[in-house]
């Protein structure tokens, strides 16, 4: 966390443009991976007057640890979506929504899609903000989500109701299947067959393809591909085609 | 707006038309068809296939919100919403179902002409302050939709069965009638189930599961 500099207290009182004494200077943690565009990032950020850069990182494993010891109550932590490996941007945003819930989390892609913007929303972020709008904008953005708005800007702010469908149907399938029907998909994904499924939880064959039978009836699907691809959908299983 | 555009007019009010309709002249678009109630609007799209739909959500027969669900993927191209009131959460609504321009008529009458223009060149039109209500309604949504799959990723599958039979309004007897287990069992699934959704009571359980999206009611 090459940057890292700031002392951890982020949110100063300055005075307004009518005197009033006001909170500014929001706190920003910028996780990204490649390092030109992070130093660019950190060094926009900070000349805004509004916004101090608190932290930056490459992973998302540098960034739990670099937000586990920035004292903050508040920081806005910017969460590029193409964070590679495992523990990828929604694995992130995932666990810094458990972790730290009181950080504005905020999604930050390249062209992004409304289909990432949702999931990135689902998973637990208070915004997104695009790489491609003028700086201007972008800062912006930063300092609107520190003050609690959630804010979307970017291509994909054209599309609010397509994302907001997105939501709904990452919701739907899951909050039908049991655990064990969950289980049962999640092996599935790797492609193994009933009888391979059934060896691994240590039940009959019978009793997976009943399982299987029942989850296709709760997505309302024919068979274990589309079951597969809605699950993906939902973020209940990983497919390497998904977004 | 090379080609001609051709608009279907949709409101309750005879005078809240006629002003549409004079606005859509203006702007060189042909109102091939009005409509008073959400039946024959929706019959006057599916017809005549118009570039633009106005639609005034406050219609004789149901909400407008009705034309733009039964038309489906039938919708004109251009969706722009006429309304008595606006929050975040109808105006995310109408661009869910594929609205581009949201006016409260206290406000977009005026200048509804040139709205017009916008949003038929492309642009999402809204009043004042209504894109950030609509965004803040989006938030809330997906911390629902988070919500409601976590608590529901942390319920069994009886627990399950008992709080949909619990929001259908049967008594802890009768619930133990139909899953075939004892009174005591039930009870102790739905102090389970209270201290999953974070309640005190059955309406509030009922109330907090319903707005997780857990059961319809």
């Amino acid at each position: 966390m090459g940057e890292a500099a700031r002392p951890p207290s982020t949110v100063t009182q300055t005075t307004d443009a009518n005197g009033r004494m006001t909170t500014v200077r929001h706190g920003v943690v910028v996780v990204e991976p490649f390092a030109v565009v992070r130093a660019g990032l950190v060094r926009t950020i900070d000349a805004s007057p509004a916004l101090e850069v608190a932290a930056s990182a490459a992973s998302a494993e540098e960034a739990i640890g670099v937000v586990d010891r920035l004292r903050d109550d508040r920081l806005v932590i910017l969460v590029a979506m193409g964070l590679p490996g495992e523990q990828d941007a929604y694995w992130l945003i995932r666990t810094l929504r458990k972790r730290f819930p009181g950080h504005v989390i905020l999604g930050m892609g390249a062209n992004a899609d409304p289909n990432t913007v949702s999931r990135a929303l689902f998973t637990g972020a208070d915004g997104f903000v695009d790489k491609n709008v003028e700086v201007d904008e972008f800062l912006a953005a930063i300092v609107d989500s520190g003050e609690d708005h959630v804010v979307i800007a970017g291509p994909a702010a054209d599309s609010v109701g397509t994302i907001a469908e997105g939501i709904e149907r990452r919701r739907a399938p899951t909050f039908r299947l049991t655990p064990r029907e969950r289980e049962v998909l999640l092996i599935a994904s790797e492609g193994l067959t009933a009888r391979e499924i059934a060896e691994r939880l240590g039940v009959r064959e019978r009793t997976v393809t009943t399982h299987l039978a029942r989850i296709y009836g709760k997505l309302g699907v024919g068979n274990r591909l589309a079951a597969l691809r809605l699950a993906s959908r939902s973020g209940l299983v990983s497919m390497r085609q998904d977004d | 707006m090379a080609d001609t555009v051709r608009a279907v007019v949709a409101a309750a009010h005879r005078t809240v038309r006629a002003v549409i309709e004079l606005a859509c002249h203006e702007v060189d678009v042909i109102v091939v068809d009005s409509a008073d109630t959400a039946a024959a609007a929706t019959d006057a799209c599916r017809s005549n296939t118009p570039e633009l739909l106005v639609l005034d959500l406050d219609l004789l027969d149901a909400d407008g919100f009705r034309v733009l669900i039964d038309l489906d993927d039938q919708r004109p191209d251009t969706v722009l919403v006429l309304a008595d009131r606006a929050d975040g959460d109808l105006v995310l609504r109408a661009l869910r179902l594929g609205a581009r321009g949201y006016v409260t008529k206290a406000e977009g009458l005026r200048d509804l002409a040139a709205t017009i223009r916008r949003v038929l060149s492309g642009e999402r039109v809204m009043s004042p302050g209504l894109e950030k209500d609509a965004m803040g309604a989006l938030g809330r949504m997906a911390r629902r939709a988070r919500e409601g799959a976590d608590v529901e990723a942390g319920l069994t599958a009886r627990e399950r069965q008992v709080l949909t039979l619990l929001s259908g309004g049967l008594t802890i007897g009768q619930i133990a009638t139909r899953l075939a287990i004892s009174p005591r069992t039930v009870e102790t699934h739905v102090a389970k189930l209270y201290r999953k959704l974070g309640v005190r009571g059955r309406v509030q359980a009922i109330s907090r599961a319903a707005t997780l999206g857990l059961v319809d009611l």
